[in-house]
This record gives structure tokens, sequence and C-alpha cells, in this order.
């Protein structure tokens, strides 16, 4: 199964869960699995600019990127603000 | 009764409560904590809450709660059409719809877009007119981007509304949203170098239409305070009749009185803070004929933003950019909350 691990606000908006195991052969699939989805993903099915996706501890930016069964998918978030 | 202030901070929503005579409040919150809430609103139809929602890393949405704030749902698929070339980029003010038309609200974001939903929030559709309006190449956007901030309704004709975009001006449409025509004709556009009186392009910071008074519309513009009594056919300009300043956001009506009106003037637009070194909020009685001051007596140099103030039957409200929450009335002022996150939205609600 993937695993998809969650920053905290998305964590809340996903009912507080922060971790998800389900069945996705890329990463696409896999966010759009999510129920925190449309915070991911704008209107377009693009990753929104600030958000960042690593697969397996590494940065993907290419959502038809093949997942292992064992893929680890972790979102994070930009950080700066006030 | 007492009062329920819904307070939209850059760092959650606050909610206060007040007692009858409004001289006690209390602090409740924070609430969807991690959000900016442009703006906060309880709907008058069903006591249903919504805010709206932006984060500045997973953009713009709406929250809803129908159980007063202890759960929230999320608003899905809120975006623009591909063909546009857009995409949202944060929600700015929610309007409850007409009282018959239950479930209808009106949504306004960056962009200058306008959404309408017909399931309390649960599906939005983009306002087509809007977004392709004939003008629109003539818009430029304000300090806070290219928004649709103001949406106010006509309390007998469904049909007919107005909103406010910074900087286009104000648009009216009688047909439900089909069509919009500018309705700016005596604003001032005072930034431009010549030709002060476009047909779109005003920097409107807020309008309202008074709810018992068919026609009849009140503005914050970035150049001066205005009436119309004639559903913005044409506006009569009314800050050169005592207020010390014609630049401010924050704009609130009295809905039994159609001649009373509260605004709070800013020093200018270069200086943003309010005049005099303390907190004014000025009333007019007599249609902006002349104004009266109500002050809180302290050293201030503070900022009440466009949705920041709001009325009762028993005082009115504002909300600073430093955090601190008053209820004004004649020769009184209580501090009903103090230390909030920076206030971008107060709104009065008759507590349950």
């Amino acid at each position: 199964m993937v695993v998809v691990l969650l920053p905290g606000l998305l964590a809340t908006e996903a009912g507080g869960q922060k971790r998800f195991e389900l069945d996705a052969a890329t990463l696409n699939e896999a966010l759009r699995a999510l129920p925190v989805s449309s915070l991911i993903l704008d209107e377009r099915g693009e990753v929104r600019s600030l958000v960042h996706v690593y697969v397996d501890g590494e940065r993907e930016r290419d959502l038809a990127a093949p997942l292992t069964p064992a893929a680890q998918v972790r979102i994070v978030a930009a950080i700066a603000g006030g | 009764m007492g009062v329920q202030l819904l307070v939209g901070t850059r760092k959650g929503l606050f909610t206060i409560r007040g007692d009858d005579e409004r001289r006690s409040f209390e602090v409740q919150g924070p609430y969807l904590k991690g959000w900016t809430i442009n703006h906060a609103v309880s709907d008058p139809r069903d006591g249903v809450l919504y805010a709206c929602t932006n984060n500045w890393v997973y953009g713009g949405t709406v929250h809803r709660s129908d159980d007063d704030g202890a759960t929230w749902e999320r608003s899905e698929n809120l975006g623009l059409p591909e063909k546009s070339g857009l995409k949202l980029a944060s929600t700015w003010h929610l309007e409850p719809g007409h009282t018959t038309e239950p479930g209808t609200l009106w949504l306004g974001g960056e962009p200058a877009v306008l959404f309408r939903s017909e399931d309390s929030g649960a599906s939005w559709e983009v306002n087509e007119a809007v977004l392709e309006h004939e003008t629109r190449a003539r818009w430029e956007p304000g300090a806070g981007g290219l928004i649709t901030h103001s949406i106010t309704l006509d309390r007998e004709d469904p049909k007919k509304l107005w909103i406010g975009i910074s900087a286009a001006g104000v648009f009216r449409t009688e047909d439900g949203g089909a069509t919009w025509k500018p309705a700016n004709q005596g604003t001032e556009a005072c930034f431009f170098p010549e030709n002060r009186f476009p047909e779109v392009g005003q920097c409107v910071h807020k309008v309202l239409a008074h709810p018992g008074r068919a026609g009849r519309l009140w503005q914050q513009n970035h150049c001066g305070v205005y009436r119309s009594d004639d559903s913005g056919e044409s506006w009569e300009r009314l800050d050169l009749n005592g207020l010390p300043s014609g630049f401010g956001f924050a704009l609130a009506l009295d809905p039994s009185d159609p001649d009373t009106a509260f605004v709070i003037p800013e020093e200018s637009a270069e200086n943003r803070v309010t005049c005099d070194g303390r907190i004014g909020i000025y009333r007019t009685t007599d249609a902006g004929v002349s104004w009266k001051l109500i002050v809180v007596e302290e050293p201030a140099w503070a900022a009440v933003l466009r949705e920041g103030m709001s009325f009762d039957d028993e005082a009115v409200y504002a909300g600073t950019q430093s955090g601190h929450v008053y209820a004004l009335r004649d020769g009184e002022v209580v501090e009903a909350a103090r230390h909030l996150p920076p206030i971008l939205s107060v709104e009065a609600a008759p507590l349950q």
C-alpha cells in the first residue's frame, strides 16, 4: 500500500487523519484519493505552487510519476509566513 | 437580546458574545486555526456560519458550520473554468441570498470573480457575465488584489443586486446576474491623471444597499463617501460635509433607518491610519448632510478594514488591524476584545 503523510492543517481538514494507506499506481492517483485533494491540487489539477510533494524522500514534480506499492508520499507546505 | 460578533482575523475565526447591555463580552475561539478569514457571516435565514477561508499555501475556499463553530465542512471544487485562463486566488465576501431563495449564497473573490451556490455551499457556479465582462480589461487591482469584495442585495427583488470590485467599481444586475451594468456615475477615480469620472475603474472600498429603502446605496470609496437614491444610476458625494478625510474602508448601515450610516475615515491613501491620532467613527443621521464623531478617547493610529465594522440596534462594532474590538454608542465605548490577531472582518448577529 502507498502511504501518504499530511502536514497539520491538511490533517485537520481530513478529519484529524495524518496518515493514509491507499492503492495508487501514480502520484496523481494518490493525491486525488485524498479527502483534501482540492487543497493540494488547484482547479486545473496542478499541484499548488507552494505545496511540495516528496516521494520516498525525493522532491517529485511530475504527477504522472509511477509509485511503487510501498512508496511513501509526504506533503510539505513551503516554509515562510508571519 | 445579546449579540454574537463573528470576528475574522489573519489567524482564525473568533466569536464574541455580548450581553443585552453590550457592556460585557466574552471571546471564544479561535476556530479554523491556520486559515485567514477574510469574512465570516451568520446566515440570518438559518443561523449557519460561513467563513471565507484562505491559506497562502492551500488557496481560498469556504467553510460552513451548522453547529455554531464546533465542526466545519469545506466547499470542494471551487475554481474557475479553464477557458478563462484564470485561477481562483482567494475568497473575500460571502453574502447569504434572498429570503425567498433558501440555500442560495453569493461569493466574491480574486481575481474579480463572483460565484453562486444553490445548495448552501456544497457546490458553486461561477458567474460568467462578471468573468467575461466587456470592461474587464480596464479593471486594475488595488492593494488587496483585483477582488470582488462587496455583494449587496435588493431586499424586494431577488434578481437585483450590486457588487463592488477594486478597482473596477460598482456593477448592478437586474436579471439575477445574467448581465451587469457599471454603476459609477458621479464617483471619482481621483488617482487617474485625467478622465477622473470614467465608466469603470473606480476604486470602491465598500458598497451597501439599505435593506429598508429601495434604491438607496451607500459607498465608501478610495476617493470619497457617496450615497445613491436611484439604485446606483448616480451618486452624491458626502465626505465634504464634515468628514476629516474621504479615504477609508469600513462602512455600516442602520437597517431601521435609511438615513443613518457609519464610516471610519483614514488620514489618506498614503498614510492609512485613523485620523487625528485616535479611533473616530463618524455617524450621519441625515443621509450624509452632516456627520457626528464618536471617538475612542485614547491615542491610536489604527485601521479598520472594509469588513471591519458592523451595526445592530444597540451599538456599532469595529475591529482593528491591531486586534482590538470596540462596541461604541453615544458617550460610551466598551472594549470587547484585545490582542486578537489582525482583524479582517466583524459581523454582528442576534445571539441565538
